[in-house]
């Protein structure tokens, strides 16, 4: 057919083919709008309205403490009985608690009591004096569950293979702080700045209007002092030359919302993410050093707060048990059981040993420990108040640990080098937190300076102090 | 021949079209599928430990900016709602939302007493995040961030999220409403040392 021919006869052949396709629209769409009347009323049917079961607990444990001091542990246990509605009749629960002193003695049960406040359903036992003066401290986990119904739980989910240790400090090196003086801060060296935007040298703010601001939530230093960043907005990494040079960036496949991120000694990525699929629990995936996936696996609880380079490979400080746990060994990911069975309460650091952390009140407890035993320790009080520690980590013969003091109107992070006599060294910084990051993942060592990661209204940064040379 | 290959697209155009129409109005269908506007229920008391029964079954339910409206079956059923609407009619609540329901306040501010939502009841409230920092409200009153405990809330002027647990290395496991990517959950945050933040409390909790 010409096309000339053509102009001359569309309307006729445009009706005889608009029959046969109008039809099929029809059908097209009588059928899917069946389909997705079925498919709506399935889904419908598939969401009860009705209350489900509940059986959680949560569970503060002593990890380290001053000798002498008596110890009562105690489970805040929430239990619900499916299809009832009033959140205020709940369930009868009962426990037991499996004790042990040190690590290697036969573990003891002893039956929880109900405690007496009215408006918590809390478990709990005094430790037997014998057991919390062992100078080896003492091991232990509950076994929780509903009167003729759900359980037992765990806590710590890896039972009698990787209980709670409670230490004592039998004579930590006092820091007293007394009043902190806010408005006294130091500011490092500015090795990264990285506007907020889009562009090839900027990072992101997660989307959403009813969202606070939220980007830029991690980073990590490598041993030659080249800053990586995590851009999740982006789904990628800036990286920033030892010099300042850069960023080259390297694309993730991630999932784009806050989380926390390490390098590997290799110079490949792990990232922690916090949002989980459903009925799973968050991932660890694993990037090399150009962004290819390698691997992912899943953690062994649902609430992973932090990653960091452990002594074989990326470890996780993971919630509710508040435990670390390996999620990668030699590149190898780690099964969630295995996670689980692997778990102890200290940091382990890549330099042997672990260091074992306890913010309570106005003091942080804080211990290296070598084999089970308190190899130093030291006790930080404050008049001020305190709230998370982001970093407790060696740094040569000292400690450095840094934690958050504040008050109602203004907070600031502390910063102090400890040795056997003391503080060492002493200064304090900007909390610098426009953009909300992920919640430890403030602060990195690397090589004998201390890394701080900030964010304002245009842009975050990374500063650099120096902690002097390791002594 | 043609007249089938011609039915075959536009079946397939009409297939295509449901489609499409669908997945937008898929996320526009929880509340009006689902939700109520059945009155509360006054109780007399209410206990920290009932409140966070009334969060741990909004725990998995998705986050739906003004939303407040969920069911409990452990998962968002409408996920993926657009970021920057606030009437996608979506399951969940908003931080704010979320807040009001568990801490069973009621509408009228000046009253201070306890009201029992349904989950699938369709309620905001009338606070904002920003109003609950500042303790607007009868039933809402600012305390110290040191002294809080289990259930009180740190509230900035955009969040609010009710303290769930505390972490041995003093940051919070937090329950909150936290956006549309997130869901509502609990998350380890730091929230109380922020400046940002403000410790706030609702009165008259059963002790």
């Amino acid at each position: 057919m010409s096309q000339r021919e053509s102009l001359h006869r569309p309307p006729s052949i445009g009706r005889r083919r608009l029959s046969p396709v109008l039809a099929g629209l029809v059908a097209g769409c009588v059928l899917a709008s069946l389909a997705a009347v079925i498919g709506a009323t399935a889904v419908a049917q598939r969401s009860p309205a009705g209350a489900r079961a509940i059986f959680d607990a949560t569970h503060l444990p002593p990890l380290l403490r001053l000798q002498g001091e008596p110890v009562r542990l105690t489970y805040d246990v929430h239990c619900a009985l499916e299809g009832v509605d009033d959140p205020e009749q709940s369930c009868d629960v009962s426990g037991t608690i499996h004790l042990r002193s040190g690590r290697h003695d036969t573990f003891r049960a002893i039956p929880l009591e109900p405690a007496s406040t009215a408006d918590r359903r809390e478990l709990t036992v005094t430790v037997p004096a014998n057991v919390a003066s062992s100078r080896e401290g003492f091991e232990y986990y509950a076994e929780l569950r509903e009167v003729g119904g759900a359980g037992p739980i765990l806590v710590p989910g890896g039972g009698a293979d990787a209980p709670h240790r409670s230490l004592p400090l039998p004579d930590p090196t006092e820091v007293d702080l007394g009043v902190h003086t806010f408005g006294s801060t130091a500011r490092g060296m500015r090795v990264v700045s990285a506007p907020w935007g889009d562009g090839v040298s900027n990072v992101g703010l997660e989307p959403g209007r009813a969202l606070p601001a939220i980007g830029a939530s991690a980073f990590d230093v490598d041993d030659d002092g080249s800053v990586l960043l995590l851009d999740e907005a982006h789904g990628r990494v800036l990286r920033w030359g030892p010099t300042g040079t850069g960023p080259s960036s390297v694309q993730l496949s991630i999932d784009r919302r806050l989380a926390d991120m390490a390098l590997d000694d290799d110079g490949s990525i792990y990232v922690l993410e916090s949002v989980a699929a459903q009925e799973r629990t968050p991932l660890v995936r694993h990037f090399d050093a150009l962004g290819r996936a390698l691997r992912s696996v899943e953690t062994a609880e649902p609430g992973p707060s932090q990653l960091r380079r452990g002594p074989r490979g990326p470890v996780v400080l993971q919630q509710p048990s508040h435990q670390w746990m390996p999620v990668a060994e030699t590149g190898t990911p780690t099964a969630a059981p295995d996670q689980a069975r692997r778990a102890q309460v200290g940091r382990p650091l890549r330099t042997g040993g672990e260091v074992v952390v306890l913010r309570r009140a106005d003091e942080i407890l804080v211990a290296l420990v070598s084999n089970g035993r308190v190899r130093e320790s030291w006790r930080v009080t404050s008049e001020t108040a305190l709230a998370e520690v982001q970093l407790a980590e060696p740094l040569g013969r000292r400690l450095v640990l840094v934690f958050r003091t504040y008050t109602d109107a203004t907070g600031e992070f502390v910063v102090l080098a400890l040795d056997r006599r003391g503080v060492a060294t002493q200064f304090s910084t900007p909390t610098d937190e426009w953009a909300e990051a992920a919640p430890l993942g403030r602060f990195r060592i690397s090589g004998r300076h201390l890394y701080r990661l900030g964010s304002d209204g245009s842009g975050a940064f990374v500063e650099r102090y120096d902690m002097g040379a390791p002594s | 021949m043609r007249a089938t290959r011609s039915f075959v697209v536009g079946f397939i155009l009409g297939v295509g079209l449901v489609a499409v129409g669908s997945a937008g109005a898929y996320h526009t269908r929880f509340v009006a599928d689902n939700c109520n506007s059945a009155p509360p229920t006054p109780t007399s008391f209410i206990t920290r430990e009932g409140s966070a029964t009334v969060a741990l079954r909004a725990r998995f339910e998705g986050y739906q900016w003004a939303g407040g409206c969920w069911n409990d079956n452990d998962r968002d059923d409408s996920p993926n709602d657009p970021h920057e609407d606030a009437a996608t009619g979506g399951e969940g609540g908003d931080c704010s939302g979320f807040t009001f329901k568990v801490w069973r306040e009621s509408l009228t501010t000046s009253d201070a007493s306890f009201r029992q939502w349904g989950m699938l009841r369709y309620v905001h409230g009338p606070y904002t995040a920003a109003s609950f920092k500042a303790g607007t409200g009868a039933p809402n009153v600012t305390v110290a961030k040191a002294s809080l405990i289990k259930m009180d809330a740190l509230a900035s002027y955009g969040h609010i999220g009710l303290i769930y647990a505390t972490n041995p290395d003093g940051t919070d496991r937090i329950i909150e409403a936290k956006g549309e990517d997130y869901g509502t959950d609990i998350w380890t945050r730091a929230y109380r040392g922020n400046p940002s933040y403000s410790g706030v409390r609702r009165t008259g909790w059963s002790s």
